[in-house]
């Protein structure tokens, strides 16, 4: 059933790209277009933080951690380097290019991590195979939401919604920047931690730029 | 030492029951909701934070409890300190602001982080109580406001009338910020049957509304809605409840009135069809149910005329005992306006209609002086009056013969048949012709001598000349009648024209019967009468003459012509009617004939 959806998913986004809606000439319609493409990437991102909540629920389950890790945790996520707003006004006054901009280092530094785990997770015998899908369709998430998150920037600079200082993070020098080491050290299920709170992030950071380039549908 | 021991003892003891525990906590790690049993049962209670909750994502705050240490109860005597995780050399802090009389650290919007790690501390006056349970985040302490402006529409009800759907609208909470994008909330709706105390949960799902399916009719539910962030996994508060009813409902009250009304309607309506066939049977009987013509002869009652009862129809008819019928004829047919006679040959020839008043034929074949219209088909005359579509009317109404003709004709045909002066009135109305009105004058007050029921003159032969040979029975009447005529003619002639007129009607006495031959030709027009009349006929110039001394216009049969007239029987059978009215005449035949009416199964024998 995830798989379906995972395909279903990256379907949606190629096809948006593939089919727009209409064409350049109608104003109006770029926006509801850009609108469309926005909830499509938050629907992904509130599935993947989903994702992640039950994976992590579930690791906390199966491992039984004698403590809370949350004091340590915190030291150690990866992603911890990367300035993200901390609050609501913080988030709101930040600008969309620097916002959108944390969104994509977000997803972009997560990608390798999630592979690994996942490569980790099958081949731990302990895992169900439900966990084990559930850990390939998060890696899987991320990498098709950076992609969605991509094309929205894209849409939004040719609208001139946002300027065209968003740096390409798609680029290899830009992965080859994100490929920190500091991620290997970490256990697993600090990354599972790490990752449900760093996929909230990205979910309401997506949120607020959507409320705020285009708030008339669903906000 | 002792104290040593004695702990050891207590840890052994209840580690089992920790263990159990700890192996199913609270879905939130960092939950300070859950509290350990262990430390319930145990030692004594440390001062410990009871809850910290944010409602709305961007503040929270933090409840404390000094736990058995009531000396520590009083304000002030216990500090909050908390950590806030966002560098590795953070520091503890105390609480921004404190609520001492709910014993609450509340964090405002400039203290509070989301995503970092916040732990909190209770201290005393050297005593710092910490539990490392109490560090969290504060999006996984969020619990939302409840939601407000609860309402609720009824959808439809079941057909059966027993269960209902409704919809329940609400708003999110103000103190959410949804607008931003800030909050995402999920809401679970619950409701109960009054007074019960179980709650149907239904399944929770991020729109402001709710259908709920399949409540009762005439029972009060309670609902309340609840709010949480999606992926998460504490709910808020839940809203004030609402309450529904919906009590049963008429359903069935549009369509009853109609129902009623159409019945109604059909009632009436098959009661005024009833009503206009049973005032109006007799004219429906008339239009659906046409009378069939049966024998009904004038006079007579119809039983007589049943199978079986010849005999006394004949001795009616012939005039035995009383004469003939009697002058006051029963009226059998009086409650029957339709009735209408047939016209039968022979002694039956006077049937006509019952309303002809002026054709009584009654007094027709007594010979009364009392109006007739005599003719061949009696009713004729006053059935021009109406149309008339019985067979035997029906030959009446014939527009190729003038009817000046035939009345003149069959005036002329039966001399000495009084015409009252409706008849001749009526005559005259066809028959402006004043030879006509003259000739039907002429034949007014003629004394009626004969009551004999043959007045039907049977023509033996006819003469080359043009003269008729009539059986012997007729002649006298036929003289009387000429006599008559004569005497009128003389009485009411009026110069020539009269004398025209008599001569006219002398050649037209002739030529009736002159007409009227066995061939079967029947009467002819007028013109053919001028015609025949031109012939000059010795007759005819000596009509006064000959009618002093039993003369008839007619050629009195001298002895050799006598032979014809022996056999001559005194009527004669009727072959048929042609359409000019005439009657078609035939020898009589051999056999015998009963005397007076044929019935039609007689008339079956009759050699043609």
């Amino acid at each position: 059933m995830r798989q379906s959806a995972r395909l279903q998913t990256i379907l949606d986004l190629t096809a948006v790209d593939a089919a727009p809606l209409c064409t350049n000439a109608q104003a109006g319609c770029h926006v509801l277009s850009l609108a469309n493409l926005f909830d499509r990437v938050i629907q992904h991102s509130a599935r993947m933080h989903g994702i992640s909540n039950d994976l992590h629920s579930e690791f906390e389950l199966y491992f039984l951690p004698s403590k809370n890790q949350i004091g340590r945790v915190s030291r150690n996520c990866h992603t911890s380097s990367i300035l993200t707003p901390n609050g609501k006004e913080n988030a709101q006054r930040m600008a969309r290019e620097e916002l959108t901009e944390v969104i994509l280092k977000l997803l972009v530094a997560w990608r390798d991590p999630l592979w690994h785990f996942h490569q980790s997770m099958a081949h731990h015998h302990d895992f169900n195979n439900f966990s084990s899908n559930k850990s390939l369709e998060m890696s899987d998430m991320v990498h098709e939401l950076r992609k969605g998150v991509q094309k929205v920037v894209e849409k939004m600079q040719m609208l001139g919604i946002i300027s065209n200082s968003v740096s390409n993070l798609a680029s290899p020098e830009a992965l080859l920047a994100s490929d920190s080491a500091e991620w290997r050290l970490m256990k697993d299920y600090d990354l599972l931690y790490c990752f449900r709170r760093d996929s909230n992030k990205v979910q309401n950071y997506l949120k607020i730029l959507k409320c705020r380039i285009v708030p008339e549908h669903g906000c | 030492m002792c104290y040593i021991i004695t702990y050891i003892l207590f840890t052994v003891s209840v580690l089992p029951l920790c263990v159990v525990l700890l192996l199913f906590p609270s879905p939130s790690s960092h939950s300070l909701a859950s509290l350990p049993l262990c430390h319930c049962l145990s030692a004594p209670l440390e001062p410990h934070f009871t809850e910290c909750i944010s409602r709305e994502q961007e503040t929270f705050r933090c409840w404390w409890s000094p736990g058995s240490y009531h000396n520590l109860s009083s304000s002030g005597a216990l500090r909050v300190f908390y950590l806030k995780k966002e560098s590795p050399t953070s520091e503890w802090k105390e609480c921004p602001e404190y609520i001492h009389s709910n014993r609450e650290c509340f964090f405002d919007v400039n203290h509070t982080s989301i995503w970092v790690p916040y732990c909190m501390q209770l201290r005393g006056e050297n005593v710092t109580y910490f539990n490392e349970d109490d560090c969290f985040t504060v999006e996984n302490i969020v619990r939302p406001d409840p939601p407000v402006s609860l309402s609720w529409t009824l959808l439809n009800i079941s057909p059966s009338g027993l269960s209902y759907d409704v919809m329940v609208n609400w708003e999110p909470p103000p103190s959410a910020d949804v607008d931003a994008g800030w909050m995402r909330i999920e809401y679970e709706t619950q409701y109960r049957e009054r007074n019960t105390t179980n709650w149907e949960a239904l399944e929770v799902q991020p729109h402001t509304q709710q259908t709920v399916y399949g409540l009762h009719i005439g029972k009060e539910y309670e609902m309340h809605i609840r709010c949480r962030m999606p992926a998460f996994t504490k709910f808020g508060e839940f809203s004030d409840s609402i309450f529904i009813e919906v009590t049963e409902i008429p359903t069935k009250e549009s369509t009853i009135p109609l129902t009623l009304i159409l019945v109604l309607g059909i009632l009436c309506i098959l009661i005024l069809i009833m009503l206009v066939v049973l005032t109006q049977q007799h004219r429906l009987m008339m239009v659906l149910l046409p009378p069939v013509p049966a024998p009904k002869i004038k006079g007579i009652d119809s039983e007589l005329l049943k199978k079986g009862k010849l005999d006394e129809l004949n001795f009616i008819l012939t005039g035995g005992g009383m004469g003939g019928l009697p002058t006051y004829a029963p009226d059998f047919y009086q409650d029957e306006p339709w009735v209408e006679f047939i016209e039968v040959d022979g002694e039956d020839g006077d049937s006509g209609e019952k309303e002809d008043n002026r054709a009584s034929d009654t007094q027709r074949l007594l010979g009364l002086p009392h109006p007739v219209s005599h003719h061949m088909n009696m009713g004729c005359s006053n059935a021009i009056s109406f149309p008339d579509d019985d067979s035997g009317r029906a030959s009446c109404y014939d527009p190729d013969l003038p009817d000046q003709d035939t009345l003149m004709l069959m005036a002329t045909l039966l001399p000495g048949q009084p015409e009252d002066e409706e008849a001749s009135f009526d005559v005259e109305e066809r028959a402006p012709a004043s030879s006509e009105r003259s000739l039907v004058q002429t034949q007014t007050g003629g004394p009626q001598t004969w009551v004999n029921t043959d007045f039907y003159a049977q023509v033996s032969n006819v003469m080359p000349s043009g003269g008729v040979v009539l059986s012997p029975g007729q002649q006298l009447r036929i003289q009387e009648s000429t006599l008559a005529t004569e005497e009128e003619t003389q009485k009411g002639k009026e110069g020539e024209e009269s004398k025209e007129t008599e001569e006219e009607k002398q050649k037209e006495l002739q030529f009736q019967l002159l007409v009227v031959d066995p061939e079967g030709s029947g009467y002819t027009t007028e013109s053919n009468v001028r015609q025949i009349s031109t012939h000059p006929q010795p007759v005819e110039t000596k009509p006064a003459a000959t009618m002093e001394d039993n003369q008839s216009p007619y050629i009195h049969p001298d002895s050799p012509q006598s032979q014809f007239f022996a056999p001559v029987a005194d009527y004669t059978v009727v072959q048929e009617l042609d359409s000019h009215h005439s009657l078609l005449l035939n020898p009589p035949p051999a056999t015998p004939m009963p005397v007076g009416y044929i019935t039609p199964d007689l008339l079956g024998n009759l050699s043609p």
